[in-house]
């Protein structure tokens, strides 16, 4: 297979990956093994940005010790961190030169065997999320047609990651109006159980499950629930105080 | 998907602004852009669904109350089918279903009805329901434009809840939409009086509006006003409390 067609056959892969519930570490781990396989690099890693900022490392064609450390090592210094502060990609660096600002990670690359490193910007409209990392073990430059490939990696990286990040935020929301909906239903359900067996209006069967969860330091949605399945007896709510107002902050019918 | 289409939508919607006709103005837009005589917006979770979040008339807003009391219809299908359903010739149908829902919905001057999946990848909330006061199908145009209208009316009605308390409803869901609250008081009550789960007291309630010829928040307002009680069965019916 031509290197052409290996890339083109990646990046479908990649695509397909990009289904619903896909895992984006697994994702991401496969793109890293591809970088090693179709690109003239001997390690590839990707780190993303945390939410307070710092990178870390998401996935590595390789977990060798001496690999992980010089990612780790990258939330401090090194061409990760460039890439990602600048948006913009580092390519061709030479750990040997003397006009690298990475007095710890240069050193440390070196020692594992490296020769150059590469970074690219995972990046869409602006956004910056972190980078694609390539290390080279052999002598001479990486060519343009790789480097254009890696950054074409790292952008559907990017997208990957955007999606799912957008698919997690949703279910989030759909968890809380779901959740927010059976507590209602539950304590209207309660409501009617109470009202029944008291004798008492929906109001007033309200004011005694509140009142109830207040005294107990219970939540109300959680006193609604025992009534409703059983584990807590109306009659052994806390009985109405008459002088209590009773107003309920949810309307009674 | 279109973008012209999302984006004509989402400038529609944003054209209406906020506040308390925000979940109104959703449907009116639903059924403005898909060129129908009405819309309306049901939530739903496993068999019950929770009501109705906007409708634009009577006749949606009955298309609605007949599906929450019967439990069939075009948007219960199209929730539980996770696909649209499609009927463009409601009274006379080449493959009749709904034969309860059916006959109150055509007098009520539904001619066709369409239900779609509200849902937003693998989510499922509910279902947008078009209606046409004459028969025939959707063009591929309406049918496009549905497609995108419930998927961004899913995604309103998760945003209207992004600003809410824990636990609590939106205010503009709360107040703009029907989740029908005394039904499950009146189950509550009946579950008491007849010592079963909630669930249960539930479809007795719905199995009672259904003989009755009632809807089932007709039903829960007689049981909750005490008009109406389910604890004696010896004619096999629950007998009206007057």
């Amino acid at each position: 297979m031509s290197r052409e067609a290996v890339l083109v056959r990646t990046l479908v892969e990649l695509a397909d990956t990009l289904v619903e519930d896909f895992d984006v570490v697994e994702l991401l781990t496969l793109l890293t093994d591809r970088c090693v396989e179709v690109l003239d690099v001997t390690a590839a890693g990707l780190m993303l940005a945390s939410p307070g900022g710092d990178l870390r490392v998401m996935a590595s064609s390789s977990e060798a010790m001496r690999l992980v450390e010089l990612f780790e090592i990258q939330a401090d210094e090194g061409p990760c961190l460039d890439c990602f502060r600048t948006g913009k990609p580092v390519v061709n660096r030479t750990l040997g030169s003397t006009n690298l600002n990475w007095p710890h990670f240069a050193p440390q690359a070196l020692e594992a065997g490296f020769l150059s490193v590469h970074a690219l910007p995972m990046r869409l409209r602006g956004l910056t999320i972190g980078a694609l990392n390539l290390f080279r073990a052999t002598e001479g430059i990486l060519d343009e047609a790789d480097v254009d490939a890696a950054q074409a990696f790292a952008d559907v990286a990017t997208i990957a990651i955007l999606q799912h990040r957008a698919s997690l935020e949703t279910q989030l929301l759909n968890t809380q109006l779901t959740q927010a909906l059976n507590s209602r239903v539950v304590i209207e359900q309660a409501k009617g159980v109470v009202g029944e067996q008291a004798g008492l209006s929906m109001e007033e069967a309200f004011t005694r499950l509140r009142n109830h969860a207040r005294n107990h330091n219970l939540r109300l949605v959680d006193v609604a629930r025992g009534i409703v399945d059983g584990s807590l007896a109306p009659p052994s709510l806390d009985p109405l105080r008459t002088l209590e107002p009773t107003r309920p902050p949810l309307p009674a019918s | 998907m279109p973008p012209e289409r999302r984006l004509r939508i989402l400038q529609e919607l944003l054209a209406s602004g906020h506040g308390d006709r925000a979940t109104a103005r959703l449907c009116e837009v639903c059924a403005a852009v898909a060129g129908v005589s009405g819309a309306g917006i049901m939530l739903m979770s496993g068999d019950a669904p929770w009501g109705s979040v906007c409708n634009t008339n009577a006749v949606s807003a009955l298309i609605e109350e007949l599906q929450y009391t019967l439990g069939e219809g075009p948007c219960v299908d199209a929730y539980h089918h996770d696909r649209p359903v499609l009927e463009p010739d409601l009274a006379d149908p080449i493959t009749p279903r709904w034969l309860a829902f059916t006959p109150p919905a055509v007098k009520a001057g539904a001619r066709a009805v369409f239900g779609f999946p509200l849902r937003i990848g693998a989510l499922r909330l509910g279902a947008l329901n078009l209606y046409c006061d004459q028969p025939g199908p959707l063009s591929d145009g309406q049918h496009a434009d549905a497609l995108v209208l419930a998927e961004v009316a899913a995604q309103t009605v998760l945003m209207m809840q992004a600003n809410a308390p824990s636990g609590r409803l939106a205010t503009e869901l709360e107040t703009g939409g029907d989740f029908k609250y005394v039904v499950h008081q009146a189950s509550g009550m009946v579950a008491a009086q007849l010592d079963v789960g909630v669930g249960e007291a539930f479809a007795r309630l719905r199995g009672f509006a259904f003989a009755t010829d009632r809807s089932l928040e007709q039903v829960a307002d007689e049981v909750v006003g005490r008009r109406l009680r389910f604890d004696d069965l010896s004619t096999g019916d629950p007998d009206p409390v007057l």
